[in-house]
């Protein structure tokens, strides 16, 4: 087996109009690389929300996936925080493998 | 009374009952999202390019100058109002109000193009440039309302701490440069230049077409206002509920006593005082999101979509074509 190495996966589900601000919170804190992901419908709040419900597209949410180092990681979780604070949103930290630690 | 009824009669307010009925009685009838984002930049392009080779038939006199001008004071002025109303009437918190006041002051394209066909109906055209007064009164609303929250004690620093410099470019690329302004402006402009005889070529495809898919855009509006108000009226008290049915005449009244003074044709009128009169559901939340991410979509959004825009198709096209008639003289 191929030798592995340990990484944070970060998951950001948040509105689509704050996705970019996201996306510049986790470059500026040391993220590599990051992938968004649209969310079709859910159910939050106390009430359930669909893509296609809103015309202007502005309660549309998406997931952003990243796999960054510990520190990297640390960091962004600390400004992300400041971000949810505004805006709709929840993130997860997961530890994971993986094969190409140079490439995070 | 015959116009109330020939609007209400048309294929296009058919068409919105139905999807509007369908989300209320909790169809899962939808249309694709990226269609109907097609179907919205095809309707700007064919309003622009109409608005266009109108414009370019007759020259640009100071007439027309006062109108744009117009529409851009009223786009400041209706949020300042709408605020005050809401705050005087409802128990929505100060930020809650600026974001709703914001979509008064903007413009509902679809409502514009529904008050153009419903015109036509009627055998009258308007000028073609209230194309560009609709483009122009997009973005001065959202201005007023960001002036509004930043005048209000203890709000300017909540809203400091989410505007970056980067977000604040975002933000105004998001106000100045969203697809209706950029779409409808730059189709304006191409049919200005290009004129009757440069579009007769795709003449067919942006005006033998036209009705049909505002059809089906109209459909998915009907859809998306029957959503927003099944799921949002709840949040809503009667005060803003009513706000969502009086506020369009308001600003429609403000509108009729300025085309009056203007001299405006009746046709011109009724354009000027249905974009008044109109809400945004489109360039306006997403700007909201951006610059006041604690106010509530649930209650602007509900409000702009679910409540004034079903208000202003069914019930409010007719009033303010009697509104511009009488004014007109």
């Amino acid at each position: 087996m191929a030798e592995t190495y340990a990484m944070k996966r970060i998951e950001l589900i948040v509105e689509r109009m704050a996705a970019r601000r996201a996306g510049r919170v986790l470059q500026e804190s040391g993220v590599t690389g990051y992938t968004v992901l649209p969310a079709l419908e859910g159910y939050g709040n106390g009430q359930t929300w669909r893509r296609d419900a809103d015309i202007s597209g502005s309660s549309d949410m998406v997931a952003i996936v990243c796999v960054t180092s510990a520190e990297a990681a640390s960091a962004a979780l600390d400004n992300l925080a400041q971000l949810l604070a505004e805006q709709i949103g929840i993130v997860t930290v997961n530890d994971v493998q993986v094969l190409r630690p140079e490439r995070f | 009374m015959e116009t109330a009824l020939a609007t209400l009669l048309s294929p296009i307010i058919l068409f919105f009952l139905l999807g509007l009925g369908a989300a209320l009685l909790r169809s899962q009838t939808t249309v694709p999202e990226a269609f109907a984002k097609g179907l919205a930049i095809y309707l700007m392009m064919a309003i622009g390019l109409k608005g266009g080779v109108e414009m370019a038939k007759n020259p640009l006199t100071i007439e027309v100058v006062a109108v744009l001008i117009a529409g851009i004071i009223l786009s400041f002025a209706i949020p300042v109002l709408a605020f005050a109303i809401l705050r005087a009437t409802t128990r929505l918190n100060a930020t809650d109000a600026a974001a709703a006041a914001a979509h008064y002051g903007s413009i509902s394209i679809v409502t514009f193009v529904a008050a153009t066909d419903a015109l036509e109906r009627l055998g009258v055209e308007a000028s073609g440039h209230l194309v560009a007064v609709a483009a122009l009164m997009e973005a001065p609303a959202i201005i007023s309302a960001l002036v509004i929250i930043s005048r209000m004690d203890r709000q300017p620093k909540d809203r400091a701490s989410a505007m970056a410099d980067a977000d604040r470019g975002e933000l105004v690329r998001e106000v100045l440069l969203n697809a209706s302004v950029v779409v409808l402006l730059g189709a304006l402009f191409i049919g200005w230049i290009a004129g009757e005889e440069g579009t007769a070529g795709i003449a067919p495809f942006f005006t033998g077409l036209f009705q049909g898919v505002l059809c089906l855009f109209l459909l998915d509006m009907g859809l998306s206002a029957g959503r927003g108000l099944r799921n949002g009226w709840r949040q809503l008290g009667f005060g803003t509920i009513a706000f969502g049915l009086y506020m369009p005449v308001v600003s429609a009244c403000i509108a009729a006593i300025i085309a009056w003074a203007l001299g405006m044709p009746a046709a011109d009128a009724a354009l000027l005082i249905t974009l008044t009169a109109s809400a945004s559901y489109i360039a306006v939340p997403a700007a909201m999101r951006l610059a006041l991410p604690k106010a509530r979509p649930s209650v602007y959004l509900t409000l702009s979509l679910g409540i004034t825009f079903p208000f202003n198709v069914i019930f409010g096209i007719p009033l303010y074509i009697g509104m511009a008639n009488f004014v007109a003289g």
